[in-house]
Parts: structure tokens; sequence; C-alpha cells
């Protein structure tokens, strides 16, 4: 038991993770399965930059489906109207995001806890007025098609779903790397010590506003480029993907992976993909049983699986070996986002 | 100036109605801190529960509109005895996910009840009247004298009876109104059916000039956070008076600006004045 | 009740879920369908659904369809993609791979755009139930536009109502992707045969909370008709208030919205005095519809919609394309067959007259257009009033 769960947390399933979505593609029944799993990896993305404001940070950011609309409307805007290359265009989404984070942020994050939460709500509602209604830029409710494809640049294809696949786990690898790296850096502990408390951050020291819009704009960006992503696949962009419900799914996915923890967001996206694949036929039903699930969540396991893991493993190993454990906690929910970013 | 008036009076009967939203919200937000995003679920399923009984049942309009109250307001006690009860000293990021739970469950059940489909409520009150140029269907008219009654009732019951000044005193001090022996689970639990009742009446109201359907909240209780917060988040007249400002920002914004981006006014309002202002214009201290 | 059939519907799922694990039958072609049956939509999904459906069953009754010598029944396999264009390009995924279906319905453009976007490499024939034009006309060679075109409509909707009542027109429909093509198309129209526009005010018909402000600004500047529609209820809600704040010209209804279904809002049949607009498939008079709704009405209660009579006869449509191809897997062939095989659709099969499909795959009929005159509804066949 305590062997699987140490491997769980070890480096070396981070290896084994990977090997496997290597040659997912290789395995999977059929081209549709790694379809699936390409568009999880994108919701995936976007989740990892929720989880840097929310999870890390502690505000709860409802514009974050704006954003990733915002990516996606970034590149159809601007490979469709104006001609551009795929490439140049999500470079340009991810710009975008960073630079509309950026204000929103410093707007939006003078405020407090619930007043940040309903603003947020707010602009994420403006975000989907504008995308809908502002004709002349948008397309409004009409959507823009034929959005351009990544280029492989005679060298590969990825309209086609293998090579796309592989895009985009690339990306992944490259987010989680990135979150990994913050997390354990002085700028991670900063963001949680605000997650903590203001007063307790100021008290050390700590620039609130400017680590804020720091996680912010980071979380945007993840959004953005995510957007970005998901405009070069589907290839087809709507006002309705701006729709507040889009940043209820990502909330959902980083909630049931384990908010605060570095693997959480993979092990919520993937889990609730596949669940919501496997009942496809249940959809309708699909809120009936999400909604209470998330009530639930929040009452009785608010870290998420892998939060949950990390704190059961993490009393099991202090009960065993109480000597060795010297570290001082920091209250329960840091602890395990610590033990996350160090062992998972 | 027809003009004018005529748009004036439907800021008024819009104003009216987002304000009752708005108070139920706020007084659940003073008492407990929590912003329920569930609020407007509430108010969704109001107006299918007074629908149920006038059509279904062939109830009195009175009665639909009663029923639906109180129905509401025992879900609303619901939510605040199973869900935000027990997440009373958890971080506020769970009880706004919870809230989000509720939204989507209730949501979910009404449309798999009644599927998605637009419904048309019917008003006893069809007449129209008519001063000089001024149109004004009975209805609007029943639903700004209702508003503003029960708004008067509520303020009579908060300053006059027992229960209503226990309501204030939490409101504004929480740790004052333990120490005086207050029942801070009766305050709350009376506070969710108070906010729930509104919530529905104003549904009720509202339905008959308009549509029931599963997602008939969305907008509603955007708005009415928007009020609550222009208004200060927990105050009453703050509540009253946000949501007159956003009706007739609306009417008249609709009719002389651009009726396309007339759903954008509230929200662009708000984001002005917190860039200007971080806590709301009418509240005293930051919370 | 309502919690009954809820229940039937979920035991009906929990039985697809669980055939989902087998592969098809060596004599079944699967046909695909991706739509709402989840969300805001999902009624409307589930009626072009149930056209499908039907005609599947009723061909699977009579034996099946015969091609190159060979017996196939018919199985429609459904997902839902809640509206979202992503979803429904992971739905024609699977389809086409899982399921080897070599048609796939959807009754959305958002989600025909996202299928577009491979079905001529994967090989998948989009039969599309969306009136918006964009969807034929990119060259996409796979794809088929169900509904008839609407800019049949104008002409004539304009024409009558102009001589009616005057040439001062409000535009007050919705502002939804297909309320827009329409007042794309229309406004030029109504320019070319005379008349001005006094008023510009499209509204959010599936969002907003009240149409007065909206409605008073288009009136104020005193029109003579007005162009209305969006679905059936909010349209009756627009019209009902524009009759309240005093307008007495006609209105135009959009297609989406029905007649009947209007007047139940608006205040009865009277309400739309001088009105043009389509009306239920019950209205109709042709020996199709008259038999098609018998059959509807065998299984279900109210009146089919025309959702699920357009796409009824589009699924007989492609069994029969698939037999004159003589192939269940070539899309190419399936596509090129439809022309022919249209003929061969029988009358009762074919509610609407659907007679024709041209090169980009636009489907033609001649709908019935209805008028509001006296208080009485008046029904009229497009072609003769544009003759």
């Amino acid at each position: 038991m305590d062997r699987i769960a140490n491997f769980f947390a070890s480096p070396a399933m981070k290896v084994v993770l990977l090997a496997f979505a290597l040659i997912f593609p290789l395995i999977a029944g059929s081209e549709y399965q790694i379809y699936v799993m390409a568009l999880a990896f994108i919701w995936a993305i976007a989740v990892y930059g929720l989880n840097i404001i929310t999870g890390f940070c502690g505000q709860l950011n409802l514009a974050h489906g704006g954003f990733f609309a915002i990516g996606a409307y970034v590149v159809a805007i601007l490979t469709v109207d104006h001609g551009w290359a795929f490439w140049p265009a999500f470079v340009a989404s991810g710009v975008f995001s960073a630079v509309f984070g950026f204000l929103v942020g410093i707007v939006s994050l003078r405020l407090k806890e619930h007043y940040f939460a309903i603003f947020t709500l707010c602009v994420g509602f403006i975000i989907y007025l504008l995308l809908d209604k502002w004709e002349a830029l948008t397309h409004g409710s009409l959507g823009i098609i034929n959005i351009a494809p990544p280029e492989g640049f005679g060298l590969i294809d990825f309209t086609r779903t293998i090579p796309f696949y592989y895009l985009v786990l690339f990306f992944l690898v490259l987010a989680i790397v990135l979150v990994s790296r913050i997390s354990s850096s002085l700028v991670g502990r900063t963001f949680l010590a605000i997650r903590i408390s203001d007063d307790l951050a100021q008290s050390l020291g700590i620039n609130l506003m400017r680590n804020k819009v720091l996680a912010f704009v980071l979380s945007t960006v993840y959004a953005g480029l995510a957007g970005g992503l998901y405009a070069g696949v589907v290839r087809f962009i709507g006002p309705a993907e701006a729709e507040v419900v889009h940043t209820f799914d990502i909330i959902t996915y980083l909630l049931v992976g384990g908010i605060g923890t570095l693997m959480g967001p993979l092990v919520g996206t993937m889990a609730i993909t596949w669940l919501t694949q496997a009942v496809q036929s249940f959809e309708e039903y699909r809120m009936i049983v999400f909604g209470p699930m998330l009530v639930l969540l929040v009452i009785f396991m608010p870290k998420g699986v892998v939060g949950t893991f990390l704190t059961w493993r993490g009393r099991r190993l202090a009960s065993k070996a109480p000597a060795k454990e010297g570290q001082t906690r920091v209250g329960d929910s840091a602890t395990s986002s610590k033990e996350a970013s160090d062992n998972a | 100036m027809d003009a004018f008036l005529q748009q004036a009076l439907n800021g008024l009967t819009l104003g009216s109605i987002y304000g009752l939203v708005a108070l139920g919200l706020t007084l659940v937000y003073g008492i407990l801190h929590v912003p329920n995003f569930a609020h407007g679920a509430l108010y969704m399923v109001g107006a299918y529960i007074s629908y149920y009984i006038m059509v279904d049942l062939g109830l009195n309009y009175w009665i639909a509109m009663l029923g639906a109250g109180l129905f509401v307001a025992v879900l609303s006690v619901l939510c605040e005895r199973l869900v935000f009860h027990p997440l009373r000293h958890a971080p506020p990021i769970h009880d706004k996910i919870a809230a989000i739970g509720i939204l989507l469950f209730l949501e979910a059940v009404v449309q798999m009840h009644w599927g998605s489909d637009f419904r048309r409520m019917p008003t006893p009150y069809t007449g129209i009247l008519e001063f000089g140029g001024l149109v004004l269907p009975a209805q609007r008219l029943l639903i700004i004298v209702g508003a503003f009654s029960i708004m008067g009732a509520l303020h009579l019951y908060l300053k006059k009876t027992m229960t209503g000044s226990t309501i204030i005193a939490m409101a504004q001090n929480r740790e004052g109104a333990f120490l005086v022996g207050i029942d801070a689970n009766r305050v709350a639990m009376m506070t969710f059916a108070i906010a729930g009742f509104l919530a529905a009446v104003g549904a009720s109201l509202f339905a008959p000039i308009n549509l029931v359907y599963p997602a008939m909240g969305h907008l509603v209780i955007m708005k009415a956070f928007v009020i609550i917060i222009l208004g200060g988040m927990g105050s009453i007249p703050g509540a009253i008076v946000g949501g007159l400002i956003i009706g007739f920002a609306e009417a008249l914004g609709g009719y002389y600006v651009s009726s396309t981006y007339k759903d954008l006014i509230a929200f662009v309002l708000l984001v002005v004045i917190l860039s200007i202002k971080p806590t709301g214009l009418f509240t005293k201290g930051v919370r | 009740m309502k919690v009954l059939k809820s229940f039937r519907r979920l035991a009906a799922a929990s039985a697809v879920a669980l055939a989902i694990g087998g592969a098809a039958h060596a004599d079944e072609v699967n046909i695909g369908f991706t739509g709402p049956l989840s969300g805001g939509a999902a009624l409307y999904g589930e009626n072009t659904l149930e056209g499908l459906r039907m005609a599947a069953e009723e061909i699977n009754a009579a034996g099946g369809i015969t091609v190159d010598g060979e017996e196939y029944t018919i199985n429609i396999q459904a997902l839902d993609d809640k509206y979202s264009p992503s979803q429904a390009a992971v739905n024609g995924k699977r389809l086409v791979q899982q399921y080897n279906a070599p048609v796939i319905f959807t009754p959305h453009s958002g989600g025909t755009f996202a299928l577009q976007a491979f079905n001529e490499r994967d090989g998948f024939l989009v039969m599309s139930y969306t009136s918006v034009p964009a969807v034929t006309s990119k060259g996409n060679k796979l794809t088929v536009k169900i509904p008839p075109n609407f800019t049949d409509y104008i002409e004539p909707f304009s024409r009558i109502t102009m001589d009616r009542f005057g040439n001062k027109l409000g535009v007050a429909n919705a502002t939804h992707d297909y309320a827009k093509y329409w007042t794309k198309e229309f406004v030029p129209v109504w320019r070319e045969l005379g008349g001005e526009v006094a008023a510009m005010n499209p509204m959010d018909y599936n969002k907003s909370a009240d149409f007065y402000t909206g409605v008073s600004k288009v009136l104020s500047e005193d029109p003579d008709v007005m162009f209305v529609g969006g679905a059936s209820e909010p349209t009756g809600l627009v019209v009902r208030q524009a009759r309240e704040l005093g307008f007495k010209g006609g209105f135009i209804l959009m297609d989406q919205a029905k007649m009947d279904e209007v007047a139940k809002v608006s205040g009865g049949i009277k309400s739309l005095e001088g009105s043009v607009g389509v009306v239920p498939l019950d209205k109709y008079e042709n020996e199709g519809a008259k038999l098609f709704l018998k059959k509807w009405q065998e299984d279900h209660n109210g009146v089919a919609t025309s959702e699920t009579a357009y796409n009824y006869f589009a699924m007989y449509l492609i069994a029969q394309a698939m037999q004159e191809a003589g192939t269940v897997d070539d899309a190419k062939a399936i596509r090129a067959a439809i022309a022919s095989a249209m003929d061969k659709v029988s009358v009762e099969h074919n509610p609407y007259d659907v007679d024709g499909i041209d090169e980009a795959g636009n489907l033609g009929a001649d709908p019935q257009i209805a008028e509001v005159v006296d208080g009485e509804v008046v029904l009229r066949k497009l072609s003769e009033i544009t003759e």
C-alpha cells in the first residue's frame, strides 16, 4: 500500500505519465480517442492557469473562460480577417491575453475576496457580450469560420489529429514544467502566503498588488494560449465559447483534481473528460450529478483527488517517522500544495 | 417628453424587480458574507413554481405567488442548512464554489422536469391604463406597487419586530450579536427564508410580462450583484437605490443610446465605479 | 407524468450506453447525429433527432434498404454536443471512427463548421439542418443544407405588407446568427422595392429582460410595418408589447417564429392582423404533410415541428441515395446520388414537398406562406405569389 502511494508521489511517476502520453496514440483504439485527449490537454492548460491565481493565490477568477475565448478570438480574427499565419497569431493571443489580463488585473485585484469574484464574473460577462455584439470585429453571433490551422512548414500536417496531439502535449508539458518551477520558487511561496492571508503577506514585506497582478497575468496567458490552440484545432469559434458555464467547467476540473496542487489540474481534467465521454448518453442529467458533486467535494473533500491523496500520505509518513518530519506546517492546505510541488 | 416619461416608467418597473432580487442577495451577504450565486436559480425556481400552481393546478395568481414564495423560502433555508452552514468555517472560496454547484443542480432539475422551452405565464391583469400619451399595462403597475409594498413591509419587519432587529443587529456586528445572545442559526435561516421569498415573489411579479425558462435567472442575478456592489454589500437602502439606478440606466440608455448594448450598461457602470472607488458607492468601510 | 417521461428517457439512454460496447452489425448502417440533447437547446435537438428516428424505424420495419444486393437496417447513433462546436467535432470523430457512419446529421451551424474542418478528408457527408448560407457557400463538397433558403420568403413578405400598410419599416427582430442573416438579406430587398427603413433596432430575444424599451424605440419612428422574429414565444411578446404601445400596422414574422405559436402569446390571431409569416405543419394542405402528421400523431402529442418533418424527409432521402449509389460507405457517391434519389422518395415521406438539390448542396422546396386577413389565416404557396 505504502509502496504504491510512494510510487504515485515519486518523480518516477512523472516519467511514467509522460511515457504513457507519448505512446498513447499508438495504443489508442481510434483517432477519436486521441482527439478527445488532445482537447482535454488544451483544457488542462487553461485549468493550470486558473490554478495559479485561484489555487496558489486564492483569488477566485470567474472570468477565466472569457480569457480562453479571447485567446481563441485573437487567433481567429488575425488569421481570418487579417491574413496572419497561425503561429504569429498564436503568439499574439498570448500577448493580448497578458495585456488585457494586466488591465483587468490592476482594476480587479484591488478588490477583496467576494468583490473580486463578483467583479470577474461581470468581466466574464462583458467579454461574452462584446464578442456577441461587436459585429464589426468579432462577426457577432455568426462566429468565425475557416480559422488557419498551425503551419507545419511542409514537414508536419497539424490538421491531422496525431501531429496535433503531440503539439498540444508539448505545450501541456511546458505549462506543467513552468508551473512547477513557479510553485517551488520564491514567487510561488509568495503566492501561497497571499492565499493564507493578505495581512500576513503584507507584514512579511510582500508587495501584494504586484504579486497578485503577476499571478493573474500568468493565469490569463495560460488561458489565452489554450484558447489559441483550441481555435487551431476546432477552426470555428462563436461567442458561446465565452459563456460562463465554461468557467464553471474549468472550476470543476480544478476542484476535482485538487485545487492548489501540481498534478490536480491534469488529474481533474482527464477524469471529468473521460467520465463525460463514457456517460455521453447521460449528458442531460450531467449537472444533476455534477452540481451536488461540487457541493459535496467542497464540504467533504475540499482538496480534490490529488490534495486528499497527498494529505493522507503526509499523515501516514508523519505518523511513521515523527522524528524525521521536522518541517513546520503552515496550515493544512498550504502543506498539501507544498508537498505537491516537492513530490508530485 | 412623452418618450422620456415612458422610458422612466419602464425603468421604474425594471428597477423595482432588480431591487427585490438584490434585497435578498444583500441580506444574505450582510449576515453570512456569502455571495450566493445560486440566488438567480432560486428566482428561476420561483417562477416555475408559480407557473405550476397557476397553469397546472389552475389556482389564483396571488395564491401562486404566495405558494412560490413559501416553497422557495424553504428551498433557500435548505441550502443554508445543508450547504452554507457546514461550510461556515471554510475558506471563502468554498462557499462560492458550493453556490455554483447549487445553481447548476437547480437548473438541471428544472430542465429535466419542465424542459428548456419558453413558457408563458398568464396574468389576470391584462388591462392597459393610459395617461395622456403614456401607456401603462396593469401588470406593470402591479409590479411597481407590489415591489414597493414588499420593500415597505420588509422595512417594517426589520425595524419593528424582534426577529427583524436581530437580523439587523447581526448584519451590523456579528461578534456583538453573539455577545448579547442572538441565536446565529435562527437568524441565518430566517434571512435565507426572506431572501428566497423575495426572489420568488419578484419572479412571480415579473414572469407575466416576460417568459419562464431555465436560464431566466442568469442576467437578473448578474445585475443584482452589480446592484449590491453599487449599493454596498449588505446595505438594504443601497440595494433599492442601486436597483432603481440600474433600471433607469437600462431603460434610458437602451432608448437614447443603443439597445444592442443595453445589457452592457450595468456591467460597464460597475467596472467604472469600482475602478474609481473599490469599495462601492455607498459603503462606509472596507470589508 | 413529466418525471416518468424523463425516467423513460434515462432508461433508453442507458440502453444506448450499454450498446456502445458492441461493434456495428454487419448488416447495419450507422447514421450519425450530433446536436444539443441537453442544455438550453435540448428540445430543438430532440425534435430534429425524432424526425431521423421516426424515418429509420419506418424504414427498418419495412425491411430496411437494399444496397448493392445486400440488405441493411438503419441505426441512428445520436450523441449530445450541447450546441458546442468543439463537442460536435469530438462526436464527429467518434461517429466516423467507432461507428463508421458515412453520414452525420447536425442541427446547428457551429457544429457544421466544426465538422467541415475534417469531413472531406475523413469521408463523411454532413447533413446540416441550418439556414445559415455559409454552410454551403464555402465550397465544401460533402455538405447538404436541409432547410429551404429563407431568402425566398423575403420578396413576397415585403410586397404583401408594403401594399397593405405602407413602406416605412421598423426592424425589431432577434440578434442570434440566423436572425442576423435574415436582416442582412431582408433590408436591401425592402429598399429595392421602394421601401424605407425608419428604425433599425434588433434585440436579444433569448436574454432580454424586457422588450418595452426596444419596441418603443422602434415605434417612436412611426413605422407602417414591423419586422420581428426569433423563437415563437418571445416574438409573441414583442408583438404584444407593440400592440400595447399602439402599433396598428402589420408584422413580418421571420420564419423561425410560427404564426400560431406567436398568437398564443401575443393575444390571439387578431393581434396579428395584417401579418405575414409561416404556419405549423398541421395547417398545410398538401398530401405529404397530412400523411406525415397522421403517422406522427400515432406516437406523439401535439404538432410535429418543421425541424422534425424536414429531418424525417432527409433520412428517407439519404436511405434512397444509398440505394441509388449502391454503397453505404462512400460519402461522395451518396452525395452524388441525392439528385436522382429525390424523385424516388414517395410523397408520404416528403411533408414539405422538397423537390430538388443544387450544385452547392441546398435542398429546394416550395413552402407555404400565411397572411392574416380579417382575423383569418390565409395560406398560399410561395410560387403562387411570386408568379
